[in-house]
């Protein structure tokens, strides 16, 4: 290396990460007040109403919900949980919960808007398409499963419950009541994109980019090591292509990798997941995407992506 | 804590960045920060998080059954200690950020990334492949032309051509286009840094701008070499204007933009300091 691996600049380092708030915070905002608006107001019964009978449908129908309902991946399990516990088979619910974070208005504005100059309707249609195809065959593979092999025991328990819930009180309080659930939602979510900006600013500022090239010049290497960048930095969907975008010297196959599996699976979802699902589901969950996400990837550029 | 103290919390932590977001657009600051397509985007959500900030205080509400002892909802601000922390991490970075910040990168970023010295690299590249568009009376433009008055390019009051470091990198990869700046009187402003290498003589240094897709955040270090009489004491990536004549020599076996300087003079950062 021409330069030191490691150059920290304090001033520089605040640069980078107030520049990616700012620009990720509008995006961040629009999916928490739409799932403030879903949590209140969307009867989760009408879900469960319109799916197909049909197993394999059913599932490709969920993973396409995203499209008219989005949450994002922080936002998307508490909904899900109270979902399967009103009726919904639980590999729909994962078919949703997966692609709901990818496949949604929100993010393929976003990500358009992150790669515009870098092949961005073509990188947009990639990141939806595998985010589907990737949530339809874990679901397919979660339908097989005993249900007490998926979800932990207090959530089972819930599953035969009837949701004898009511929505009280009249529109200004359900209004006061979306309003807050966006505003948790919101805060929650921002707790955890400025950790990961301020990892991310930090990669970005002060390590000497030569350092990470060897990791970019390998199909395989660059691919695996995006995904854990992506699990380690723990950012929403709605703005992480943001990131991704800055991590140039990448070839576009494992940015793909990192805008597919950090939705589906980071730091912080292992510890979300965990509230709903057994440990033991959540870590091969952890495994089959890694592998499934990182494979299709390499195979991509063997094609010549 | 109590529900109460719950919710003055997230309502301060709502208007501080509310405040924050507002007054980054207002003032005009966000323009050193973001793409302008997103500029409006940051003001809006300065506004809409100020009504939540007020709606979360003001709006009637329910007793939330999730409080009752036993509950197995996710709740990852529930407790006292999560909620101050959660406080903490959104309100004391951002404020400390916005306060420390310059606006711009300094070398130590520009180096780390690396110089875009070849127009190939540019992220948003486009081989010049679409013909000119045609003018008002239906002729073709000298775009690229090799039009020797090069009337197309914006000149400043002494006729020099106001250019930019990513037009003369274009310039140095299609023929068409250098024709329009080789040998020609040029004015470009940017950042001054040293220059690394073939600077033997040491009367060499990068005129550098960034080039941005979205956010700083993706900002790359564009740079083209300038050539003086003798060194100038210029603090790195202090703004510099710099007026000279253009040249395109092949250096290391690769044709480089080489600005001949006639003055290197220390000047305010432009309106738009990204280019795009």
């Amino acid at each position: 290396l021409d330069n030191p691996w490691f150059t920290f600049s304090f001033a520089d380092f605040s640069y980078a990460f107030l520049s990616v708030l700012l620009e990720g915070v509008p995006f961040i905002l629009i999916g928490t007040l739409l799932s403030g608006i879903i949590d209140e107001f969307l009867p989760s019964r009408v879900m469960v109403r319109f799916l197909p009978r049909n197993a394999f449908l059913g599932i490709c129908l969920s993973g396409t919900m995203g499209l008219v309902f989005p949450m994002c991946e922080c936002g998307v399990v508490p909904v899900i949980r109270r979902l399967i516990s009103k009726g919904l088979p639980v590999s729909n619910a994962i078919a949703y919960m997966l692609a709901a974070p990818i496949v949604n208005p929100i993010v393929i504005l976003s990500t358009y808007a992150a790669f515009r100059g870098q092949n961005a309707a073509e990188f947009t249609l990639m990141r939806v398409g595998m985010g589907f195809f990737v949530a339809v065959v874990v679901a397919l593979a979660v339908h097989n499963l005993p249900l007490h092999s998926v979800l932990r025991r207090g959530v089972l328990s819930e599953v035969s419950a009837a949701d004898g819930a009511v929505r009280a009180g009249g529109f200004s309080v359900r209004v006061g009541s979306a309003l807050r659930v966006a505003v948790t939602d919101f805060l929650d979510v921002m707790v955890f994109f400025v950790l990961g900006v301020t990892v991310s600013a930090l990669f970005s500022t002060s390590v000497n980019q030569e350092l990470i090239m060897p990791l970019a010049l390998n199909d395989w290497i660059a691919t695996f090591s995006m995904m854990g960048f992506a699990a380690i930095l723990s950012l929403c969907s709605t703005s992480d292509a943001f990131i991704a975008a800055t991590f140039i010297a990448f070839p576009g196959v494992a940015k793909l990798a990192f805008l597919v599996f950090g939705p589906m699976f980071d730091l912080k979802l292992l510890f979300i997941y965990s509230a709903v699902f057994r440990k033991r589901f959540v870590a091969g969950l952890a495994v089959g995407l890694f592998v499934l996400i990182g494979l299709i990837c390499v195979r991509l550029r063997i094609l010549g992506l | 804590m109590t529900v109460s103290v719950q919710r003055y919390l997230s309502a301060g932590v709502l208007t501080i960045w509310g405040v924050l977001l507002a007054h980054f657009y207002f003032s005009g600051r966000v323009a050193s920060y973001l793409h302008p397509s997103f500029h409006l985007w940051t003001g809006i959500s300065g506004i809409v998080l100020l009504f939540l900030a007020a709606g979360l205080l003001f709006l009637p509400r329910v007793e939330d059954p999730c409080c009752e002892p036993g509950c197995e909802h996710l709740h990852v601000q529930q407790t006292p200690v999560r909620s101050a922390l959660a406080s903490i991490v959104l309100v004391v970075p951002m404020l400390v950020a916005a306060a420390v910040s310059p606006d711009q990168f300094g070398a130590a970023t520009v180096t780390n990334r690396g110089y875009i010295e070849k127009i190939n690299d540019l992220p948003s590249y486009q081989p010049f492949a679409e013909p000119p568009l045609p003018t008002v009376d239906g002729s073709q433009a000298a775009i690229g032309t090799g039009d020797a008055d090069a009337s197309y390019l914006p000149k400043n009051d002494a006729g020099q051509i106001k250019a930019q470091t990513v037009d003369l990198l274009y310039a140095a990869e299609e023929p068409t286009m250098r024709a329009d700046f080789e040998n020609k009187e040029v004015e470009l402003i940017g950042q001054f840094m040293p220059a690394r290498a073939d600077n033997a003589q040491g009367d060499r240094f990068s005129l550098v701008r960034m080039f941005v897709i979205c956010c700083a955040a993706d900002a790359r270090p564009v740079a083209i070499t300038v050539q003086m009489d003798k060194a100038q004491p210029v603090a790195e990536m202090s703004w510099v204007k710099v007026i000279g004549k253009a040249s395109f020599p092949v250096e290391s076996g690769r044709r480089v933009p080489l600005v001949l300087a006639e003055s290197v003079t220390p000047c305010d950062p432009p309106e738009e300091t990204f280019i795009y």
